[in-house]
C-alpha cells in the first residue's frame, strides 16, 4: 500500500506539472485523467473502495465531458510558446513541491494529526499546483481543469478527514457542474470565434 | 396529510425552474410562471401559520419542518420564513420585470433555481454542507451571467474561481471548528480556524481584495441580471454567517471577532465609496456601490453589541428594492442610449426624465437621503459607529458620500444638453409601461422611508431562529 501510495503521490506531480506547463487541450485532459485516478489511490487509503470509486468516475467523466468538447470545437492542438515561460512554469512549480515537502510534516503534527503524510502531501500538491495554473493562464478550459484541481486536492484531505454520503453526492454535482460549466465556456468560445471570423469575411 | 417546508420552498420551485428551464424561450409565459410561482411562495412563507398546519376546505395539511435527504436534514423552520419570504419577492419582482431588453431568456428559470438552492442551503444540517449548495447556485447562475453568443469574460473566470475557491475554505473550516471549540481560546488553531472561515466568507462576499470580479462582471452583464447577483448572494451568505457565530459560543464571545467584521466593513465602504465616485461607467459603479453596501452589512454585524444585526436585516429589503430600481433604470438607459458610460447619457434626462429620475432616486436611497428607504437605517448606523469610534463613523459617512457625490455627477451629467443641437426643451419619451414600474418604486422607497416600522419589523423576526444571538 505504501508502495502504491508513493507511486500515487509521483503521478500527481507529473500530472500537476504537465497541466501547469503545457497548454495542449489534449495533453492537458490526459494529465487530469491520470490526476483523478491517483487521487483515488489516495481516497481509497481513508474510504472504502466503493465510495472512493465515485470521485474516479466523477472525474473521468468532467475530464472526458471538456475534452470532448474542445476535441469537436478545436481539433488543432497547436500553441507556439517561448522556452522561457515553459521553464519558468516548470521552476515555479518545482518551487511549490519543494514548500510542500517543507510544510507538510508541520501541518500534519499541528492540524491533522489523523492523516496519513503521503494524502496531505498529495492533497497540498493538487491544491498548490492549480492555484499557480490558475495565475498562469485566462484560457476558460485551462480555470476550469485547474478549479477540478483545486476541488480534488481538497477531496484528497477532506476525504481522511469525514465520510458522508450527501457530501459526497454534493461533491460529484459541484464537480460535474462544473465541468459543464467549462462545455459551455468551451462550445461559447467556439461559437464567438466562428462570429467573428465570418464578420472578417463579409 | 403531512407535508414537509423543504417541498414546499426547495423541492417545487426547483422543479419549477428545471421545467421553465426547458421551455425558456417561451417568453411571456416563463416571466408569468416563474414570478408568480415566487410570489406565491413568498406570500405563502408571510401568511404562513405558526402551527405549522394550512386548513383548505376539509383538507388539513400539517407540515414538517425538515425532510431527510441520504441520511441528512434540509429544514426550513417556521423562524426562518421571514427570510425566505424576503428572497422568493427578489426573484419574483426580478422575474417580474425580466421581459425588457437585454435580460437573457435562461434568466427565470436560473434565477428561481438559485434561490431554491439558497433555501436549501440555509437549511441543511450540518449547516456546513450549505457551502456545496452555494458552490451549485453559483454554477447555476453562470450562463445568465455570460450568456450564449458573448465572449467568455475574464469577469466571469474570475467569478467562478474565486467563488469556488472559497468553498473547500468553509468545509475544512466546519471540519476544524467542530474541533476547536474545546480548545482555549489562546490555542493557535484556534486563529487558523476563524482565518480559514473569515478568508472563505469575505471571498463570498467579494470583500477587499477579492473584489474584482464585481466592476467587471457588472460592466460585461445585463444590469438587471446583475443587480439580482448582487442582492441575493449577499443576503444568503450574511445570514449563513450568522450560524457560525450563532452555534460556536467562542467565536460568539470573540472580541476581535466583532472590531475585525467592523474594520472591514468600513474599509469596504471607504474603498468601494471612493471608487464609486470617481467611475465613469454607470455599470461598474452599480457593482461598487453593491460592494459598499456589503460593507455596511459587514459593519452593521460588527456592531452585534448595539443591535446592528437588526440593522443588517433591515438593510435587506432596502437593499433589494433599491438595486431592482438601479438595474432596471440601467436596462432602460442602455436600451435607449447603447452606451452606459457617463459622457454618452449627458442629456437622457431630457429625453426620458421618469428613467433617469429612477436612478437618481435609486443611487439617493441607498446613499441614505433624508425620506428615502435606507435614510433610517444608515442614520442609525452612522450614530453607533460615532459612539464606537469618531475614526469608524468618520470613515464610513466618507465612503458613503463617495457615492453621493457620484450621484451629484451622474445628475449634473442628465440635465446637461449634449451639445448645441439638443434641444433645450424637455420632452417625455418613455413608454407608460417603462415609466410606471419606476414610479411605483420610487413611492415605495418614499412610503418606506417615511413609515420604516410599518414595512421593515417582520424581517427582524428571522433572528429568532438564531436562538444565541438574541
Amino acid at each position: 500500500m505504501m508502495t502504491l501510495s508513493a507511486l500515487a503521490f509521483i503521478l500527481i506531480v507529473i500530472s500537476a506539472m504537465i497541466i501547469l506547463i503545457f497548454r495542449d487541450w489534449l495533453i492537458n485532459a490526459v494529465a487530469l485523467a491520470v490526476q483523478y485516478l491517483a487521487a483515488f489511490i489516495l481516497i481509497s487509503l481513508s474510504w472504502p473502495i466503493g465510495m472512493a470509486v465515485i470521485k474516479l468516475i466523477v472525474g473521468w467523466m468532467a475530464t472526458a465531458a471538456i475534452a470532448l468538447t474542445l476535441f469537436r470545437q478545436q481539433p488543432s492542438r497547436g500553441t507556439s510558446e517561448l522556452e522561457a515561460s515553459l521553464f519558468f512554469r516548470g521552476f515555479a512549480g518545482l518551487m511549490i513541491v519543494f514548500v510542500i515537502f517543507v510544510t507538510a510534516p508541520a501541518l500534519q503534527r499541528n492540524i491533522f494529526p489523523q492523516l496519513e503524510l503521503v494524502i496531505i502531501q498529495g492533497g497540498l500538491t493538487l491544491l498548490a499546483m492549480s492555484l499557480m495554473q490558475l495565475g498562469t493562464h485566462s484560457e476558460p478550459y485551462l480555470t476550469v481543469f485547474s478549479l477540478l484541481s483545486f476541488l480534488s486536492g481538497f477531496e484528497v484531505i477532506h476525504a481522511g478527514l469525514e465520510i458522508s454520503t450527501l457530501l459526497t453526492g454534493l461533491l460529484a454535482v459541484s464537480n460535474l457542474g462544473l465541468a459543464l460549466i467549462g462545455v459551455y465556456f468551451v462550445v461559447k468560445t467556439g461559437e464567438t470565434d466562428e462570429s467573428t471570423q465570418d464578420e472578417g469575411v463579409e | 396529510m403531512t407535508l414537509s417546508t423543504p417541498l414546499v420552498w426547495v423541492i417545487f420551485p426547483m422543479i419549477i425552474a428545471v421545467v421553465t428551464g426547458i421551455f425558456y424561450y417561451r417568453k411571456v409565459l416563463i416571466v408569468l410562471l416563474t414570478s408568480l410561482t415566487a410570489f406565491a411562495l413568498a406570500a405563502l412563507a408571510t401568511f404562513f401559520p405558526e402551527d405549522m398546519a394550512l386548513s383548505i376546505g376539509p383538507l388539513t395539511l400539517v407540515f414538517d419542518e425538515s425532510l431527510n435527504i441520504l441520511g441528512r436534514q434540509i429544514s426550513v423552520i417556521y423562524d426562518m420564513l421571514p427570510f425566505i419570504a424576503l428572497i422568493y419577492t427578489v426573484t419574483g419582482l426580478w422575474n417580474l420585470s425580466s421581459g425588457i431588453a437585454g435580460v437573457p431568456d435562461i434568466f427565470r428559470p436560473t434565477s428561481l433555481g438559485m434561490t431554491a438552492l439558497l433555501t436549501a442551503a440555509l437549511g441543511v444540517q450540518p449547516f456546513l454542507y450549505a457551502a456545496l449548495l452555494f458552490e451549485t447556485a453559483i454554477l447555476v447562475s453562470i450562463p445568465t451571467l455570460s450568456p450564449p453568443g458573448q465572449k467568455t469574460s475574464s469577469g466571469i473566470l474570475r467569478y467562478v474561481t474565486l467563488q469556488t475557491l472559497a468553498m473547500p475554505l468553509i468545509l475544512l473550516a466546519g471540519w476544524l471548528l467542530t474541533g476547536v471549540e474545546t480548545l482555549p481560546a489562546d490555542s493557535p488553531l484556534v486563529g487558523q480556524t476563524i482565518f480559514l472561515l473569515g478568508l472563505g466568507i469575505a471571498i463570498w462576499l467579494a470583500v477587499f481584495p477579492f473584489h474584482s470580479w464585481v466592476p467587471m462582471l457588472s460592466q460585461q452583464t445585463s444590469p438587471l441580471v446583475m443587480s439580482f447577483l448582487l442582492v441575493i448572494m449577499p443576503m444568503a451568505v450574511l445570514v449563513f454567517a450568522l450560524n457560525f457565530i450563532d452555534r460556536f459560543s467562542f467565536l460568539r464571545e470573540l472580541d476581535s471577532l466583532y472590531s475585525s467584521l467592523r474594520l472591514m466593513g468600513v474599509i469596504m465602504i471607504v474603498v468601494n465609496g471612493a471608487w464609486t465616485a470617481v467611475q465613469n461607467d454607470l455599470k461598474r459603479a452599480l457593482g461598487y456601490a453593491a460592494l459598499a453596501e456589503t460593507g455596511f452589512s459587514l459593519l452593521a454585524m460588527g456592531m452585534y453589541d448595539q443591535g446592528g444585526l437588526s440593522w443588517m436585516m433591515l438593510l435587506f429589503p432596502v437593499r433589494a428594492l433599491v438595486f431592482w430600481l438601479w438595474g432596471y433604470a440601467l436596462n432602460k438607459i442602455e436600451e435607449h442610449s447603447n452606451s452606459l458610460e457617463l459622457h454618452d447619457v449627458q442629456g437622457f434626462a431630457r429625453l426620458y426624465p421618469a428613467i433617469s429620475a429612477g436612478l437618481l432616486m435609486a443611487q439617493f436611497s441607498i446613499a441614505g437621503l433624508p425620506l428615502l428607504a435606507a435614510f433610517p437605517i444608515k442614520i442609525a448606523l452612522f450614530t453607533a459607529a460615532f459612539e464606537l469610534g469618531t475614526g469608524l463613523g468618520i470613515m464610513s459617512f466618507i465612503g458613503n458620500l463617495g457615492l453621493l457625490l457620484f450621484t451629484l455627477r451622474l445628475l449634473s451629467c442628465f440635465v446637461t444638453p449634449r451639445d448645441v443641437t439638443m434641444p433645450l426643451w424637455w420632452s417625455f419619451s418613455e413608454k407608460a409601461h417603462e415609466y410606471i414600474p419606476i414610479l411605483i418604486m420610487i413611492l415605495v422607497l418614499i412610503i418606506m422611508g417615511l413609515f420604516p416600522n410599518t414595512f421593515f419589523a417582520n424581517i427582524i423576526n428571522t433572528l429568532t431562529a438564531f436562538r444565541q444571538l438574541q
